[in-house]
């Protein structure tokens, strides 16, 4: 049908994660961890040396594998590449923001509650009542 | 509810009940039923509420996790538990997602479905069911202690084939979780253990919440139009 995303279902797809070093090592501790045949991995581990386009590289690369159904990102991480992570508008893979041990989740930076929260705006309608 | 559907017609992107009032069945000036408008309403704050409701057990579980990871590094080292240790030789994940495309409100809307297959257990787990299954929707009475019967014969016989693939299960998810914990040698401590049973609950919950978010942004766009 035109316009119509499709989405091919996948019995066996992949959770990709780019995280800190602890959030990736609980997450391969629970099975998730793939490496292929040409060694590319589903993770890339965030640290202070990991530059910004090392993270957008791998952020582009994870939502355009099709073996891949879930991003985790971190919200701290997916802050630096805020426009990229803003302008991905795909249902599958889905982009996940999670809180990391320095940084607590924010629902306000989050990109899918950020798409949606015109609807809401209760700041505005108390701001207006008073 | 209420006071947050008063609040979406406040924005003056829903119209409210007021002004259609006069006609009885609440067929809006569009000529849609005004019924379906707050039904959508209420299905995408009912998704919004649960999205940010998982979030926060996902915080929860992730920090227990993180709190046995440090336990676990304080224990046996930081050059035990650390991301050197990861292989980069090729390997499977063990641990995989199901998708599935439901159709959403309208055809042309995609609404994926988020499955968790742990530890490689798709295959186990529909056996494992289906006998079960067959156990359980047999009719007859469950007789406790009673096991001499004909009639509970293919009972017990059934039940037995039941527990013991669900032993199999049990097995197989156990090994797969010691293969997993032998990246970082062969004696790990019992905090690491633990910090893998957070982690797989965070899984469990990170699927709820992509189908939650799935649920949140085919209403936004029923609602959008």
């Amino acid at each position: 049908m035109a316009g119509r995303a499709n989405i091919p279902t996948n019995s066996s797809a992949l959770i990709a994660i780019i995280a800190d070093e602890d959030t990736v090592t609980g997450f391969l501790l629970a099975g998730v961890g793939n490496v292929d045949l040409r060694k590319k991995t589903n993770y890339l581990i965030v640290d202070n040396k990991t530059t910004v386009k090392q993270i957008e590289d791998a952020f582009k690369e994870f939502t355009s594998r099709e073996d891949i159904a879930i991003v985790l990102i971190s919200q701290y991480v997916a802050n630096m590449i805020r426009f990229l992570v803003d302008g991905y508008n795909k249902p599958v893979p889905a982009i996940l923001e999670i809180p990391s041990k320095d940084h607590p989740y924010d629902p306000a930076h989050d990109s899918v509650l950020s798409r949606v929260k015109y609807l809401f705006s209760a700041e505005s309608v108390a701001s207006d009542r008073r | 509810m209420a006071a947050a559907t008063e609040e979406l017609q406040f924005l003056g992107s829903i119209p409210g009940p007021e002004g259609a009032g006069e006609v009885d069945g609440a067929v809006a000036e569009e000529g849609r039923p005004r019924g379906g408008d707050n039904e959508e309403i209420l299905r995408f704050m009912d998704s919004v509420d649960g999205y940010l409701l998982l979030m926060d057990s996902l915080s929860s579980a992730l920090r227990q996790g993180w709190l046995d990871l440090a336990s676990a590094r304080h224990s046996m080292g930081p050059s035990r538990v650390s991301s050197t240790l990861f292989d980069h030789k090729e390997q499977s994940a063990a641990t995989k997602l199901q998708v599935v495309d439901r159709d959403g409100l309208k055809p042309s809307e995609p609404k994926p479905h988020f499955a968790l297959s742990k530890w490689s257990l798709q295959e186990e787990c529909h056996s494992t069911y289906d006998v079960s299954e067959r156990a359980f929707t047999e009719p007859k009475m469950r007789h406790r202690g009673s096991v001499t019967t004909p009639e509970n014969g293919n009972y017990e016989s059934a039940n037995t084939t039941a527990s013991s693939t669900g032993a199999d299960a049990s097995n197989h998810v156990q090994r797969a979780r010691s293969k997993a914990l032998s990246v970082f040698g062969g004696l790990v401590s019992p905090k690491l253990r633990t910090a893998q049973l957070s982690f797989e609950t965070a899984l469990d919950l990170i699927v709820e919440l992509a189908n939650s978010r799935s649920n949140m942004l085919a209403s936004f766009s029923q609602l959008k139009e």
